[in-house]
């Protein structure tokens, strides 16, 4: 069995995929990260269907990063699916983006998620951006305890 | 109702007033006229009807000499009566005329005489019967008084006859001018009547046009009002997408060249490594370009969040801000007091933000940079006003200043994007207020600016300079 997934990455642009996990992997943040590509994949992941049936509710990411514009399912849908169900809505979601819109903005903040941050062009800006988002979910913030979670969940289900 | 119409109405309200006001003296003098004619027909009668009892009398006399009955005493009596009293009515009549009054005062004593002759022959007749009285009326001189009275009468007529041609006449004449009058006064009336309807119908012909015209120009502007918004919408949503979607390839060429530097930076020689950081320049130099075209596209969506703000806070807070870009250079500052304004303070913030930057980079190249801001009055308007001793411009490009994408400096002098005064004027015109710049090459530029709304008028005498400054040295 692999490490526990730390942070579950949402984001279609394989380039920006990649320099996110360059800029985690460079301040030591995280090694184990999931990567999924469109909102379809991440909700099969958190929700452990599909290509994910085997995997358990309780090994719950620590963290989520959101892109917005993702094809099939996109970013505020799976943000809306994470906290409308029991056993994920505890879940910190970061929103990393390109759009600074004030109407994702405010939406984003409607389906309550935990930070709204726009990517910045620089890179060093953007890994110093990532690095704190980083130390500050994974580090700093005491998580929610996972088992209680999907515990109840279970129980009610 | 425009003047010419208005003096056309009292034109014609004169003219009708004063035909009525003929007319009416026409109608009174006619009366008059006719009175007169009746008066002097009247006159005639009566000279007539004092003939008649001389001669009435006369008869009577006759009658009774004759017969020497008594009942033909009975007209001669009667006419005695009337005689008298006729002749005064003449007199009274004739009151207004002296020449009508000698001869009445004339004729009295001959019809008396006459009178008293009748009296006599009679008394004549009773004493000593028929021949004696027979005798006494032939030879008696009652013929010639009888023709005096003739005379006389016939006299005081004639006077009378041409009085009442002369009075018909002038009757006629009043009666001719009367009927003139009507007939020119209504023709005018009617004259009248019809320019006023002739003019009514052009006025309400010229007003229908007008109102038409009207209508189409405001069909006309709402449609392009209705246009506008929409290719205003349409711009805007494109230049957000472009902003938007340039962003995401800009990240990739600045991050990829940025790891490249850093991982293989030191196998790299000189030049290979400014060759990188040239394309990381580029990159963020775009970065930055497509971020204020996206706040500049953002302003023009964003409604105003419109509150009391005290502008002096505000800019002691954007003065603070900068501190850091004004390390290790010597600038002055100097804050004068600035009013309270109903405005979106954070768009207000952003154009202090602008111009004092802006203020800040151009200054540059100055040993001591002095920038001042402050407040004037300008036909009763509050004016703020940001002025610098840097670099300048000339006025002739002034038209440019506030151009998106429009810079008056080499880039290699001052950086920017020219897009920050771009924001700072759509920031003012939102607020409703006017911006605008004075400057000299080299010996500074100054930017003033309004903010228009109601409340930020005021009607207090002009001022000028508010010297109340503070100064600052960072």
């Amino acid at each position: 069995m692999s490490l526990e997934v730390e942070i579950l990455l949402v984001d279609d642009s394989a380039e920006d995929v990649e320099l996110t996990v360059l800029a985690l992997r460079r301040n030591k943040i995280s090694n184990n990260i999931q990567i999924a590509e469109d909102g379809a994949e991440a909700l099969d992941f958190l929700f452990c269907r599909g290509p994910h049936r085997g995997r358990s509710f309780s090994s719950r990411p620590k963290l989520i990063l959101l892109d917005l514009k993702l094809p099939k399912v996109d970013g505020l849908e799976v943000l809306r699916a994470i906290r409308g169900d029991e056993r994920t809505k505890t879940i910190p979601v970061v929103i990393l983006t390109s759009s600074k819109e004030q109407k994702d903005v405010i939406d984003g903040y409607n389906l309550g998620v935990s930070a709204y941050i726009q990517k910045p062009v620089d890179f060093n800006q953007f890994a110093e951006t990532i690095r704190q988002v980083g130390m500050f979910w994974l580090v700093i913030n005491q998580a929610p305890p996972a088992g209680v979670f999907a515990a109840s969940k279970a129980k009610g289900a | 109702m425009p003047l010419s119409s208005k003096a056309i109405a009292a034109c014609a309200l004169v003219i009708l007033i004063s035909i009525g006001m003929l007319s009416y003296r026409s109608t009174v003098r006619d009366e008059e006229d006719r009175g007169w004619v009746t008066h002097t027909h009247l006159v005639l009668e009566k000279l007539q009807a004092v003939l008649i009892d001389v001669t009435q009398a006369e008869g009577g006399q006759r009658g009774f000499v004759l017969t020497g009955e008594e009942k033909y005493l009975h007209p001669y009596r009667g006419a005695i009566d009337h005689v008298q009293r006729d002749m005064e009515e003449v007199g009274k009549l004739t009151a207004d005329n002296p020449t009508q009054q000698d001869a009445i005062k004339g004729l009295k004593p001959v019809v008396d005489a006459r009178l008293a002759l009748l009296a006599g022959l009679m008394a004549i007749r009773r004493q000593t019967g028929l021949m004696a009285g027979a005798e006494a009326v032939a030879k008696g001189n009652s013929e010639a008084l009888m023709n005096e009275i003739r005379a006389r009468i016939s006299e005081m007529r004639s006077t009378e006859e041409r009085l009442l041609k002369i009075r018909m006449e002038t009757a006629a004449a009043g009666t001719r001018k009367m009927k003139a009058v009507i007939v020119l006064g209504n023709g005018l009336a009617i004259l009248i009547l019809s320019v006023a309807g002739m003019v009514i119908r052009r006025e309400t012909g010229k007003r229908d046009l007008a109102e038409k015209e009207l209508k189409h120009v405001n069909e006309h502007l709402e449609q392009r009002t209705a246009e506008l918004s929409d290719t205003n919408g349409e711009l805007e949503s494109f230049s957000y997408s472009v902003a938007h979607d340039l962003r995401a390839p800009l990240r990739q060429i600045a991050g990829y060249s940025s790891v490249l530097l850093q991982d293989c930076g030191p196998s790299l020689d000189a030049e290979e490594r400014r060759y990188l950081e040239k394309v990381e320049e580029g990159a963020r130099k775009m970065g930055r370009l497509v971020d204020d075209l996206l706040s500049l596209s953002k302003i023009g969506r964003q409604e105003l969040a419109l509150q009391d703000t005290p502008l002096d806070s505000l800019l002691r807070q954007v003065v603070e801000d900068l501190g850091p870009e004004c390390s290790g250079r010597e600038v002055e500052w100097r804050i004068g007091s600035l009013f309270s304004a109903e405005c979106d303070p954070a768009l207000m913030k952003q154009v202090f933000v602008n111009l004092l930057s802006n203020a800040v980079k151009y200054t540059g190249k100055r040993e001591r940079a002095v920038i001042e801001v402050g407040q004037i009055m300008e036909n009763d308007l509050r004016v703020i006003f940001v002025r610098d001793n840097g670099a300048g411009f000339e006025m002739q490009y002034v038209g440019k200043l506030f151009g998106v994408f429009q810079r008056l400096h080499k880039a290699r002098d001052f950086e920017g994007t020219g897009v920050g005064l771009a924001i700072v004027q759509r920031i003012i015109r939102k607020h409703g207020g006017r911006i605008w710049a004075e400057a000299e090459l080299d010996r500074g530029a100054t930017f003033f600016f309004t903010l228009g709304s109601a409340e930020n008028k005021i009607t207090r005498k002009p001022q000028h300079l508010i010297r109340n400054e503070a100064i600052y040295v960072a």
